[in-house]
């Protein structure tokens, strides 16, 4: 490119970005510092070079390296959106009433493992974990509870659900018919990931092919129904707590996006009918730069890989969205105050990075689910480095940093080696079920735990400067109670129920199941007369059989 | 040869997070310990059948879901009820401090929070299995005497002063170790000796040991003749080492050092004396 070129390039983006600015206006008409020096949109190199324009380009554009936006925070903050769910869904609904209250701007729930898994609160393998680390839902009666108040034609609602996430999304779309509100209009996310429940996260049902199926079906009734709806959040947070390295993280997760795409081309779907629907996840982690160039390197090799080797023509479909949640596995019992600052260095990270939505930890979530006051601090930690810090007032503002540039480079590099290898052993699926990512994220989590051990990796509190006999906060207590509650509730529920209603429903979803059809629907009719979860993946679970891993 | 130290690391409930049980698995693999992992989503029933089937010593329940009151008690009472409760019930995960009493009153023998070192827990695991085994029988004979006792001093003049002056102690000398940092002088009463200790700069343990508690018994040091021997003894039946190789000390000694939170509060030192004269040169030895 000549340069008369390039910078013509650069107002064609300049007049693109005026265009949009006329319908969605920046926060504000001028961005200064403290000193009134005027703060520009983007800063960009004397000369734009072809290897420039190549990597790097334009915010808002091919390969999207410096972001999916093309004013990102300029235009609005990422949304605040915290993890929450505990003990019944009266309880729940509470604190997200509070939440919101308090000025976050999405919902996220958390369920707890029986519903995870699929398996009703009076079930035998639940004794225990009913309401643990997340709300117990068993039936459509306890979902009308958990979002009663709360209009879902306005807030987007993040699910941390996967292989029972057809069931959720089901029962979300059921709610949303009782408040008026049409699925068309829904927003949120479903985890729905089920390979890296395999492994690094645990909460697997059925094995990898019906799995797939689930998953496809989920792409493909929403693409027409919950068009707003991202079907899927590839998540590569929990490989992280695993104990991965950054590069894994991004490689694993590259790698399961990977074969989700071909899962759902193989099903027949059109490629730009869904990609604009997937969305992933990310964890914000303590290496602050790595952490930043990460999420650069991420977005330039997805776009890369659905344009040229996918052929998606839609832009939508060649970003990389993605939400982000502070590192869990890196917050201390000991010492929990400590963990505020490590959550908020974590969280400068992923916003320099460029996320589109932010979960903050709470400092004592070593030890317990946060507390009230715990979880508003981490609110409020998001909310200084979004209104105080004036970080957010230009796009990428670390582009160009010799650092960072190569940083991102080289995760880029160790990531695509990654994936090639993967491809070699017959792609994700294949990957997984022989074991390798499980493998190669222990042997980094063993050799951390030993550098740990001989102080070769410090961490405070930890293993230096500590404290002796320190007392430990006060800590939230779920209701131990709650197991029998929940089932006295699902013993009036299937009294009062229609019995006929809900055995036609699952006898249609088991037909569905041993045939081609879209499950989603059948799940939808059971859900809406009131089928539980454990018995719609009881008749699945019949169906499909169950993963064993090796 | 002795039988290698069984245990059965497991996931009760439905908790997917095992990168901890992964890893000391893994960890007391590498201390010598056969280890079976049973996987995820194990009920109490299924821990506790592969326990007897592989005939474990210890069970090593982990559990980050916040589960733990409901499942560990029911794996100690399925032991119970199947006359397995020889097997020792360890826990780890995240557990609040307040629930660790009521676990250990249910029969959970420790439980390990986060932070732990893995090397503490395998040598926690050590100790107990030899305590079981070895219930009332000692592993070793009596040390020959108490060959002497340490006592940390600011100032170690005046210290002799007293020790000479007011209790009439012979001095039989001072030395330097450089390598502890540390002045010493000894004392002769009876067949025993009184070991001062003065530190020679604020890195040394006794200048630590001094800050922190103040003047004082240091520990006590007894006479041996197999030092080695009962140094990979206590090893292997889970006593804390400060250091497993004996090092040379003053006055001509080999010694090494028992870990205080094995010796029930007391810094224990076994020496042993030189052999061979060409080693009493010992000053500027580390």
């Amino acid at each position: 490119m000549g340069k008369n070129k390039k910078k013509k390039a650069l107002r064609a983006w300049e007049e693109k970005v005026e265009t949009r600015l006329a319908k969605v206006p920046e926060r504000k008409e001028k961005f200064e510092t403290s000193s009134g020096i005027e703060v520009e949109r983007a800063y960009f190199p004397e000369d734009l070079t072809d290897e420039y324009m190549e990597n790097t380009g334009f915010p808002g554009e091919y390969p999207y390296t410096r972001g999916v936006q093309p004013t990102m925070y300029r235009g609005r903050f990422w949304t605040m959106r915290q993890y929450a769910g505990f003990g019944s869904a009266e309880e729940t609904n509470k604190r997200f009433k509070y939440l919101l209250e308090q000025g976050q701007t999405g919902l996220s729930c958390a369920f707890d493992l029986p519903t995870q898994i699929g398996y009703d609160s009076d079930d035998p393998m639940s004794t225990g974990e009913v309401g643990k680390v997340g709300v117990a839902i068993d039936s459509l009666e306890d979902m009308e509870i958990l979002l009663d108040g709360i209009p879902l034609d306005k807030v987007s609602t993040s699910m941390t659900i996967n292989a029972p996430a057809s069931v959720l999304l089901a029962m979300y779309i059921a709610v949303g018919e009782k408040q008026g509100v049409p699925s068309e209009k829904l927003s949120g996310t479903i985890q729905n990931d089920i390979l890296k429940e395999y492994i690094a996260r645990g909460t697997y049902i059925f094995p990898p092919k019906p799995s797939m199926r689930l998953i496809t079906d989920i792409f493909a009734y929403c693409s027409e129904n919950v068009p707003k709806w991202n079907t899927i959040s590839i998540s590569g947070y929990h490989i992280r707590e695993a104990g991965s390295t950054a590069v894994q993280e991004v490689a694993f997760t590259l790698a399961d996006a990977i074969a989700y795409v071909e899962a759902a081309l193989e099903a027949g779907l059109d490629v730009d009918g869904f990609a604009p629907q997937l969305s992933f996840f990310f964890n914000g982690h303590n290496n602050f730069f790595e952490e930043i160039a990460k999420f650069r390197a991420a977005r330039r090799i997805w776009s890369r890989l659905m344009k040229e080797k996918y052929g998606a023509k839609n832009p939508k479909s060649w970003q990389f969205r993605v939400h982000t949640q502070t590192g869990g596995s890196t917050l201390t019992a000991q010492q929990p105050d400590n963990n505020i600052v490590r959550v908020t260095i974590q969280a400068l990270a992923a916003v320099l990075g460029g996320t589109q939505s932010l979960h903050t930890n709470s400092r004592d979530e070593a030890l317990a689910l946060p507390t009230e006051e715990s979880a508003r601090i981490a609110l409020r930690t998001q909310q200084i480095i979004a209104y105080e810090t004036g970080v957010t007032d230009t796009v990428d503002p670390l582009a160009g940093s010799y650092y960072v540039e190569s940083l991102t480079d080289q995760i880029e590099q160790q990531v695509l080696d990654y994936l090639k290898k993967i491809e070699d052993m017959g792609g994700a699926v294949s990957a997984v079920e022989q074991g390798y990512m499980q493998r190669e994220i222990h042997e980094k989590a063993y050799e951390f735990q030993k550098k740990v051990e001989t102080g070769e990796e410090v961490v405070v509190g930890v293993n230096r400067f500590r404290i002796e006999d320190e007392k430990q906060p006060e800590l939230l207590r779920v209701d131990p109670s709650l197991g029998k509650v929940q089932r006295a509730k699902l013993e009036q529920l299937r009294e009062r129920r229609d019995n006929d209603k809900v055995n036609e429903t699952l006898k249609a979803l088991r037909n569905g199941a041993r045939g081609q059809d879209n499950l989603m629907p059948l799940i939808l009719d059971a859900v809406r007369v009131y089928a539980t979860i454990g018995e719609i993946c009881g008749v699945l679970r019949e169906e499909f059989g169950e993963y064993r891993p090796v | 040869m002795e039988r290698k130290i069984r245990v059965l690391v497991a996931k009760p409930g439905l908790d997917g997070h095992d990168r901890g049980a992964l890893v000391i698995a893994q960890a007391l693999r590498d201390e010598g310990m056969e280890v079976v992992y049973t996987g995820l989503r194990q009920t109490p029933a299924q821990i506790v059948a592969s326990a007897i089937q592989e005939d474990v010593n210890v069970i090593g329940l982990s559990c980050l879901s916040g589960a733990h009151n409901e499942l560990f008690p029911e794996v100690i009472r399925l032991l119970k009820e199947q006359g397995a409760d020889d097997i020792i019930v360890i826990g780890g995960g995240v557990i609040p401090d307040e629930d660790i009493p009521f676990l250990e009153e249910q029969g959970v023998v420790k439980v390990f929070t986060p932070g732990t070192k893995t090397k503490d827990t395998a040598d926690f695991i050590r100790h107990k299995v030899s305590e079981k085994q070895g219930a009332a029988e000692s592993i070793m004979s009596s040390p020959e005497k108490i060959e002497h006792i340490g006592i940390a001093v600011k100032n170690l003049d005046e210290s002799v002063k007293f020790y000479t002056k007011m209790l009439g102690l012979k001095l039989l000398g001072f030395e330097t170790v450089e390598s502890e940092q540390v002045r010493v002088a000894f004392l002769e009463i009876g067949e025993t000796h009184i070991e001062l200790l003065e530190p020679t700069s604020e890195d040394s343990a006794i200048a630590k040991f001094i800050a922190k508690k103040g003047e004082g018994i240091h520990h006590i040091a007894l006479k041996v003749d197999d030092q080695k021997e009962r140094l990979n003894k206590l090893k292997e039946a889970g006593v804390r080492l400060i250091s497993e190789e004996p090092k040379l000390g003053a006055h001509q000694n080999m010694v090494a050092f028992l870990h205080p939170k094995s010796t029930h509060g007391v810094l224990l030192e076994l020496c042993q004396k030189v052999d061979t004269p060409m080693l009493s040169d010992h000053t500027d030895k580390q």
